[in-house]
């Protein structure tokens, strides 16, 4: 039944700088579904970005050595030519990114920069562009929008913004929505909000939908399928419910104690000791070990790939899955299960 | 928007009355004698100097020489309106000569200016465009150059090649378009590229600085992510933001040069205002240096009036504040 | 002295107009060649063609008023183009140039009653040009006169004529008309002054006392007005005169030949008979001149050099003169003639050290007079300054041929003399030859902040240590440098800052620098305080000597009334006196004049008169212009 939209394999994606090769991705894997929502969490420099838009062919190419597969509806978008990669950003694949503020340009009228998008992929008049504008306005929850459309962005509020934002990305009909921190700059209470106007947009569209946040909580509500991302490379994959009932890999038994909850009672935030690794010299074995309180013996050594290691699902965690669930239940088990 | 320009335009008018009041307590109080004794020929009688100050209205206190500076201004006088009286130096009345130079220098700013925004815009794009690039060196290296050439060194190498050497261009003076517009344009196309040159050097540092800037926008980011082609991302997106600070840089630099052409004006043998202020508080001919520090300081003011207006028709986050 | 306009070295400074300032004398001169003795070039000269003359700038201050304009070059464009005097000068080179020769009077009279009343008869048929189109009279010179009498027209050396009778009156407005002026007819005019006047004849070539036709010059009464508008007597005419509509002062526009900004363009006036004057006063060869202003100086001598131009106002710059100067083909083109302006430097005689008359002798021996003319360029600059008036003002005199009472070995100061005067003044306590009192020091000495003057400063201050004297150097622009020197209360004590020149060729244009009763608060030009007196030291709050200051009033006085060969003598002993008892000054240079002449130039002569181009005398051949 489902249908794969994106499959990424093995992507690579290094930068040479004179201080030395910087890994922002280093071999990243998985699928996004039509109709289902992939969270993608990590820290910053975790790589989340930089594979998402090494994925819209946004990264640029000149400075970067890419390796892996990019398939997009069959097509290898790393093998396709500028001109092609054009026709799939905005047409078949939007994105949305995290500070609306400074996302849309500040001298265009918000209606204006909307029809462009139309006007660049699809034969139609100035006038019918903006028509489809105003509607896609009105889409994603935005009240007048025929007014609302002459305005310019600094007269939206965060919130409004990033609605025109998504606004933007979905005008014309796309496969997949790629969403890079749409909330983190936006007020708590906006915050849901426009979470909800993603997912309500994915059921309505049947899109498939790639949420990254630096933040499980993000996700947790609106995605079907986790990816936690460490130091360019994926660390835990699988449904939200594998993923945050039975979480395997350290880090991201990490993220989820760091993370305030309104469904659960915490007495405090456990926070993850350290900070990401420079991506130049990233740690030898598991990237995480130097912040890992359960490294041992072969962590420092051998980099754990990302597979079933019989916890349920795939994790990259030299633990054995019983230590996994022990150390889950330790950290956890105040906490009652995600519903 | 109308009350704000009313306000900007009385801001003006106190410019232009602060400005020529230091204009006239620099030019009573700097220690340098009585001005009156320098039109009074070599053995100045007591009676002579005081004929000279009364026709040249010395002779009356320095609050009421400004108070009558200003009623003039104000009311116009015997030459028409704005009175500006007669000049110390020549006695010829200020109004014409005034009116006469600022075609001048106007005719040289302005061709100037076209010149340095169709040199500086697209230089500074390309080369931020093709940021590192030999292209983009050489650009920026002779952008350096111009901006650190002594513009009357310019001026005199310009004349040496295109007039004495080749013969290809006219040497120095201006002919007024009225009289023949060939000779207007051959005789301005020097001057205009020598003041053109060194600005065109900034503009294009400026333009590139803002580009490279603006690359990095998030908003250009979206546009991409639009699927809009690259054309369209540099000459819709990035220039439009990387362009528009250069709309007060050039009203702030047009205003200037009202009375700072000095040099080329000089070198080119153009009797503008520059050429005159420089003449004038030389000789400390009180009239004509306060008619172009008015003229200066009206233009300025009214120039950075139309760069605010235009800076809010071009960016609408001006506008709303 | 006029003021002149002022070359300097630096390409802009040309700017610095010296004509701006009422005070300065200030002879552009370079380098030149001075073995050039003016007159033919070779080429044969003919009538015809422009004569072009680029300037940095006119630097007329009385806006080319004739009645007010006190600007040398002013006075080369009226006499030798444009305006007729009574009396005039022959616009040569040398002693022939600056012999007064009559112009409009049908001869120069001998004065009667005891050199009071001067008899005047103009010639017939000398005309005013268009508009005016009538014959000039003698109450044309009489208008003249009105207007330097009227306040609002700024006569600027308008002293000149207040010994008239009834000059007084008429300023003053109790008299409707000069009664020392009177008109018997119309080719007869009778001067009467109140005392006897030796060089009235002349203050009567002066521009100011040209003729000017009453329905013109009535309707400008203000200061520079006229300038605009000044009628023809003389072979030219402003371009555009024929224009003028003279029906009524308001009809009138200016004439369109001159624009103070731009240029100043002759024609030849239609009513100019040449038959009333003479070829040795002007030739008038070419059919019109235009003075240009061109605001690159380096752009009007490169246009020289091109044949787009034939001469230049403005000093010929340095290395234009050398390259000139050192080809052979090009040398005949480069002129040089001594101007009669004398480059000195001046001591304050109520002011310690130099109110000591062995101080001043010491100075005068030790300074290093080549080393300050090697500062303005050398030789070709100017010649050694021996005493107080050029050479020139002094015709047929022989007096002053190898005069020089501080002489030294090559014109380097002479230290051993100096050291000896030195010796007999209080100043020298030890008797050592050096200053060595308080007062030897810090003493305050003014100059310009511009080439070539700033380059005389550590000159001189070299030559003063020599003999003890410390100076405290301080260097001002050209115009605030005169405004402090002409300051009595600024107690300058020595300054370099001046030069002079002559208005006429009379040596008491000079001598009235030495004139105590002309020393001003402000404006003062006697920098020297020659002749103060003790009142008027308490009058400016300035210190006043014991000694006294030496005054020569009574021999100015003596000598003005002279006439004839009496005169000359008596300004010659006069110089002498100031030069060797008296001690005012160190003249270090008489400065001279260059030129530089286009290749279509066919004849040329400099003007001793105006120290200027003589354009009387010039040709040009069309066919070399470009």
């Amino acid at each position: 039944m489902s249908e794969v939209l994106l499959e990424v394999r093995d992507l690579v994606v290094h930068f040479p700088t004179p201080d030395g090769v910087v890994k922002a991705v280093d071999g990243v894997s998985f699928t996004i579904e039509r109709g289902r929502t992939l969270g993608v969490v990590g820290e910053s420099g975790s790589g989340k970005s930089i594979t998402f838009l090494t994925v819209m062919g946004l990264i640029n190419r000149k400075s970067a050595r890419v390796s892996g597969e990019v398939l997009f509806e069959g097509r290898n978008l790393l093998e396709a030519t500028t001109e092609e990669l054009r026709h799939i950003r905005g047409d078949r694949i939007g994105m949305i990114f995290q500070d609306p503020m400074t996302s849309m340009h500040p001298m265009y009228r918000v209606g204006d920069q909307i029809s462009e998008a139309i006007l660049a992929h699809r034969n139609v008049g100035k006038r019918e562009a903006g028509a489809r504008a105003v509607e896609a306005l009105r889409q994603v929850g935005i009240p007048a929008p025929e007014q609302r459309a002459r305005q310019y962005p600094h007269e939206y509020s965060g919130g409004m913004r990033q609605r025109a934002m998504i606004a933007m990305a979905l005008v014309l009909d796309p496969d997949l929505l790629i969403a890079d921190e749409p909330t983190t700059a936006l007020d708590v209470t906006v915050q849901a909000q426009i979470l909800e106007v993603i997912d309500e947009l994915k059921q309505r569209l049947n899109i498939g939908v790639a949420l990254i946040s630096h933040s499980l909580a993000t996700v947790a509500d609106v995605s079907q399928d986790v990816m936690v991302m460490y130091a360019g490379r994926p660390v835990e994959r699988g449904t939200r419910g594998e993923v945050f009932d039975a979480p395997l890999h350290p880090y991201t038994l990490g993220l989820l104690s760091s993370v305030p909850r309104v469904d659960v009672r915490v007495e405090r935030l456990v926070p993850i000791e350290g900070s990401p690794p420079s991506l130049i010299n990233v740690p030898p074995g598991c990237a995480f070990h130097p912040r890992c309180p359960y490294r041992f013996d072969p962590c420092d050594r051998d980099v754990p790939d990302l597979r079933d290691r019989g916890g349920g699902h795939d994790d990259a965690c030299h633990l054995s899955a019983e230590a996994k669930a022990a150390n889950r239940r330790e950290r956890l088990d105040m906490q009652e299960p995600v519903t | 928007m109308g009350r704000y320009i009313v306000r900007r335009l009385l801001w003006t008018v106190l410019v232009v009355v602060l400005v020529t009041l230091l204009t006239f307590v620099i030019f009573f109080v700097l220690p340098k004698g009585d001005p009156a004794t320098r039109f009074a020929g070599k053995s100045p009688t007591p009676e002579l100097i005081q004929e000279v100050k009364e026709s040249l209205g010395l002779d009356k206190s320095v609050p009421e020489q400004y108070g009558l500076f200003l009623k003039r201004l104000v009311t116009g006088d015997e030459y028409g309106w704005p009175g500006l009286g007669k000049s110390f130096q020549n006695k010829q009345p200020v109004r014409p000569e005034l009116i006469q130079r600022a075609q001048v220098t106007i005719t040289l700013i302005i061709g100037g200016a076209l010149l340095w925004l169709a040199i500086g815009i697209p230089v500074g794009v390309i080369s931020a465009l093709r940021r590192g690039s030999v292209l983009d060196r050489v650009s920026m290296g002779t952008a350096l150059f111009f901006v650190s050439a002594p513009v009357f060194w310019l001026g005199l190498l310009s004349l040496y090649v295109f007039w004495k050497q080749l013969g290809w261009l006219p040497g120095t003076g201006y002919v007024s378009f009225g009289a023949s517009p060939g000779t207007w344009f051959s005789h301005m196309l020097l001057p205009w590229m020598v003041l053109a040159l060194l600005f065109a050097a900034i503009y294009a540092r400026v333009v590139r600085g803002n580009m490279i800037d603006v690359m990095t926008e998030d908003y250009i980011r979206t546009a991409r992510a639009k699927g809009l082609s690259e054309r369209r991302v540099v000459m819709k997106h990035e220039l439009r933001t990387g362009i528009t600070p250069v709309i007060t840089l050039l009203a702030i630099d047009l205003g200037v040069l009202v009375g700072g052409t000095i040099v080329t004006e000089t070198v080119f043998n153009l009797q503008g205002l520059g050429n005159w202020l420089l003449i004038a508080a030389q000789n400390n001919d009180l009239p004509v240096t306060l008619a172009v520090t008015v003229l200066v300081a009206a233009a300025v003011s009214i120039l950075s009036l139309v760069a605010d207006i235009l800076y809010a028709v071009l960016d609408p986050r001006v506008r709303y504040q | 002295m006029r003021p002149r306009k002022m070359g300097t070295w630096a390409l802009f400074g040309a700017l610095v107009l010296a004509g701006s300032l009422g005070l300065a004398a200030c002879g552009g001169d370079d380098s030149g060649d001075s073995d050039t003795n003016g007159g033919d070039n070779g080429a044969a000269a003919a009538k015809g063609g422009i004569y072009r003359v680029g300037t940095t700038d006119f630097g007329f201050n009385g806006g080319f008023d004739p009645s007010g304009e006190y600007l040398g070059w002013a006075w080369d464009l009226y006499s030798n183009l444009l305006t007729r005097q009574l009396t005039g000068y022959r616009h040569t080179e040398g002693a022939a140039g600056v012999e007064l020769v009559p112009d409009v009077a049908e001869s120069i009279p001998e004065p009667t009653d005891n050199g009071t009343t001067w008899t005047f008869t103009l010639k017939k048929g000398v005309m005013f040009g268009p508009p005016v189109n009538r014959e000039v009279t003698s109450k044309d010179y009489v208008t003249a006169f009105e207007r330097i009498g009227t306040e609002s027209v700024v006569a600027q050396y308008g002293f000149y004529y207040s010994d008239i009778v009834g000059m007084k009156e008429f300023k003053e407005g109790t008299s409707k008309t000069i009664s020392g002026i009177t008109t018997p007819d119309d080719h007869t005019i009778v001067f009467k002054t109140t005392k006897p006047i030796g060089d009235f004849g002349y203050r009567l070539a002066m521009p100011a006392t040209g003729p000017m036709p009453a329905e013109v010059t009535d309707c400008f009464t203000k200061a520079g007005e006229y300038g605009r508008y000044v009628i023809s007597s003389g072979p030219y005419m402003i371009k555009g005169s024929d224009k003028l509509d003279a029906t009524s002062c308001k009809t009138m526009k200016p004439i369109s030949g001159f624009n103070p900004t731009k240029q100043l363009s002759m024609v030849r006036n239609p009513n100019y008979d040449a038959a009333t004057d003479s070829t040795e006063q002007r030739e008038a060869l070419p059919d019109g001149f235009e003075f240009i202003i061109n605001t690159n100086q380096k752009d009007i001598f490169d246009k020289i050099e091109a044949g787009e131009y034939e001469d230049s106002v403005d000093a010929v710059p340095p290395d234009v003169a050398r390259r000139y100067s050192t080809d052979d083909a090009l040398k005949d083109r480069l002129k040089s003639f001594t101007d009669d302006s004398t480059n000195y430097i001046y001591m304050n005689l109520g002011e310690a050290p130099f109110d000591d008359v062995n101080v001043r002798k010491a100075v005068n021996f030790v300074m290093d007079k080549d080393a300050l003319r090697r500062a303005w360029g050398g030789p070709l600059y100017g010649e050694i300054g021996t005493h107080i008036a050029p050479p020139t003002l002094y015709p047929g005199s022989t007096e002053f041929d190898g005069y020089d009472p501080y002489a030294s070995e090559n014109n380097a100061g002479d230290l051993a003399k100096a050291q000896e005067a030195m010796k007999a003044s209080a100043y020298d306590t030890d008797k050592d030859g050096s200053c060595d009192a308080g007062s030897c020091s810090g003493v305050l000495f003014l100059n310009r902040s511009i080439d070539p003057f700033v380059k005389m400063s550590p000159v001189i201050r070299e030559s003063l240590a020599k003999i003890g004297i410390k100076v405290q150097v301080r260097e001002l622009p050209t115009g605030p440098a005169y405004e402090t020197s002409g300051n009595v209360s600024n107690r300058i004590q020595i300054g370099a800052n001046a030069r002079w020149g002559k208005d006429y060729p009379d040596a008491s244009t000079f001598m009235v620098l030495f004139d105590g009763r002309n020393i001003l608060a402000t404006g003062n030009s006697n920098y020297a305080l020659t002749g103060m007196t003790a009142a008027q030291a308490k009058e400016f709050k300035v210190p006043y000597p014991k000694g006294g200051v030496p005054t020569v009033d009574a021999d100015i006085d003596t000598c003005a009334a002279a006439i004839g060969d009496e005169r000359a003598a008596c300004w010659v002993a006069l110089d002498k006196k100031l030069m060797e008892e008296v001690v005012p000054w160190v003249p270090y240079m008489f400065g001279k004049n260059t030129d530089l002449l286009g290749p279509a130039v066919t004849k040329w002569d400099f003007d001793q008169f105006s120290g200027e181009a003589a354009y009387a005398h010039v040709a040009v051949d069309p066919s070399k212009q470009k």
